[in-house]
């Protein structure tokens, strides 16, 4: 709250000041009283004027300026009353009154969506576990009977989308239901393709696999989720050539491990690359491939950033393209490894 | 024949199961109820447990540890809850491996294979076959003085159809253990992989080690 604010702001009162003065003091004029009483009651009644105006710009100065201040500082702007202190004049205090209604009437709708959201969640992730069940039984029966592959691919694809949904709800709850631990790359990758073997060898695509037995710290189930979309990525976005490969490496760079996946695919046109971690964004690739949902890779981003890895993604159109998780060695690390 | 016991109560997926593991030649046992199961197991003396987390009346994680406290029966658990800290809380209570579903069940079958195999103490770094001597860790096949070095997948295929000898392996069964292996191989380096394994163990006298069935896949004689 500007001064200048403040007298413009008052500025009714501020002429009706005068206005009294020149009265009054035309009045004192009238009745002859001597010069030297006029020009103290002139010095008095400005000074008290000033005092009173002073006194009350402070008193609103000080309150919003704190408000204004914290309410910058604040993530969360809507709990603002809990850190200001009350008021001491009736305008704040009605103010003040009205902020905490408003506020408690808002955090009790939030927390109404929070409960519901939670509850759908919840709901979500049982929902998948119970259409687990019969997808196994399915697997195992197609295996007990020999039949034909084509009906395992279909039921991998419904498996992959129950994937996708399930880690989407996790990446974008805000309770921690990972645990980080060591981990070691090639059991990832091992376990990844193994899960898509079937597809790899049907579509004629060579796997090269060398992670040097480096671990890393991460949760195991996020990273195996996060690896298969990229591969499935990869298998999607193939172009009908006679080399097609997979190249999947792990290397250490300077304070990091970088796990990186290569593949001579149809890559990615450089208007879009900036976008393919957004979510639902599909872009020209999307409407060339049947199924694309722009999820995949924003699902992954985003787990990423939960477990605090770096995700890089680099490519060229009719080449290749790269993606790269970077996992910081961090102290903690390092102290676990000198141990052993 | 190994004894398996399947405490799973979707009861297709069980059902699925029983004939899957008693296609692989081993024993299955199922519960008839779920109300005693601790004494139940016990009764059975199962080589291995394969149990869902989600069985009615006790929690899987809870009756692995109740067990635990009375036998070191090998246990695999199964489910669909896919989380690390699921995982992490059935390891600590004891299980000797996690597998989530849906599952492949080839890979299924190499798990409970690589578990029962960890409790028979002695695996042998050589073994005989015929009038050969394979040396495992070494990758070398011996007959007398004559000696030929197999590769890594070469030893990998042989050892498999090995341990199945005198049983149909399909191509699928070889390429799942390779790739189980970090040999993340084609069909046409399968194909080339058997063949050299064939000419090496001509090689060393013995002909036609390897019969094709076709449509089926390989048998070891």
């Amino acid at each position: 709250m500007k001064l200048r604010d403040y007298l413009k702001d008052n500025f009714f009162i501020i002429v009706l000041v005068f206005l009294t003065y020149f009265i009054i003091y035309s009045f004192m004029i009238g009745f002859k009283i001597i010069g030297e009483f006029r020009l103290c009651f002139t010095i008095l009644y400005f000074l008290l004027f000033i005092l009173l105006f002073l006194y009350d710009y402070f008193r609103k100065y000080f309150f919003y300026k704190e408000i204004l201040s914290k309410l910058d500082l604040l993530d969360e702007k809507y709990l603002i009353c809990e850190l200001v202190s009350k008021p001491s004049f009736l305008d704040g205090e009605i103010l003040y009154q009205m902020l905490y209604e408003i506020n408690k009437s808002m955090n009790e709708n939030i927390r109404d969506y929070r409960v519901k959201i939670n509850d759908f969640k919840e709901y979500v992730e049982l929902w998948i576990h119970e259409v687990k069940l019969p997808l196994s039984a399915l697997i195992l029966y197609t295996h007990n009977k020999k039949v034909d592959k084509t009906l395992v691919k279909e039921i991998q694809r419904i498996d992959n989308y129950l994937e996708q949904i399930l880690y989407y709800i996790r990446s974008e709850n805000t309770e921690v239901d990972y645990i980080i631990k060591k981990v070691d790359l090639n059991k990832v990758i091992r376990d990844v393709l193994l899960k898509n073997k079937d597809i790899l060898l049907e579509r004629g695509i060579d796997v090269v696999s060398d992670a040097q037995k480096l671990q890393v710290l991460t949760d195991y189930k996020w990273l195996e989720f996060m690896i298969n979309q990229v591969i499935s990525n990869s298998m999607k976005y193939m172009r009908d050539i006679l080399n097609k490969k997979i190249e999947i490496k792990a290397y250490k760079q300077e304070n990091s491990i970088v796990l990186e996946i290569f593949d001579n695919g149809m890559g990615i046109p450089e208007c879009d690359i900036g976008r393919v971690f957004n979510k639902t964004f599909t872009g020209q690739n999307g409407r060339k491939v049947p199924g694309s949902t722009g999820m995949g890779l924003y699902i992954v981003s985003n787990l990423c950033k939960k477990l605090g890895h770096k995700l890089e993604i680099e490519s060229e159109v009719g080449k290749y393209t790269k993606v790269r998780f970077i996992f910081d060695d961090n102290l903690f690390y390092s102290e676990v490894r000198n141990k052993e | 024949m190994k004894k398996i016991l399947i405490i799973e109560d979707d009861e297709s997926v069980r059902k699925e199961l029983e004939e899957l593991l008693s296609n692989a030649s081993y024993e299955v046992l199922t519960l008839e109820s779920y109300t005693n199961m601790l004494e139940d197991i016990l009764s059975m003396y199962p080589d291995l447990i394969l149990l869902d987390i989600n069985i009615p009346y006790m929690n899987g994680e809870m009756l692995l540890k109740n067990l635990r406290k009375v036998s070191d029966i090998p246990v695999i658990m199964v489910t669909s809850k896919n989380t690390e800290i699921d995982e992490v809380l059935s390891m600590s209570y004891g299980a000797d491996d996690y597998i989530t579903k849906p599952y492949n069940p080839t890979i299924l079958l190499l798990r409970i294979g690589a578990v029962l195999k960890r409790g028979e103490k002695n695996i042998a770094d050589v073994i005989l076959y015929h009038d050969l001597s394979i040396e495992i860790k070494k990758g070398i096949a011996k007959k007398g003085s004559e000696e030929i070095i197999l590769t890594k997948n070469e030893m990998i295929i042989f050892l498999y159809l090995y341990e199945r000898m005198g049983s149909i392996v399909s191509r699928d069964e070889l390429m799942t253990e390779l790739w189980n292996n970090d040999e993340y191989i084609n069909d046409n380096a399968l194909t080339v992989n058997i063949s050299r394994l064939r000419s090496k163990l001509r090689e060393l006298g013995v002909e036609d080690a390897i019969e094709t069935r076709k449509g089926q896949g390989y048998i070891l004689l």
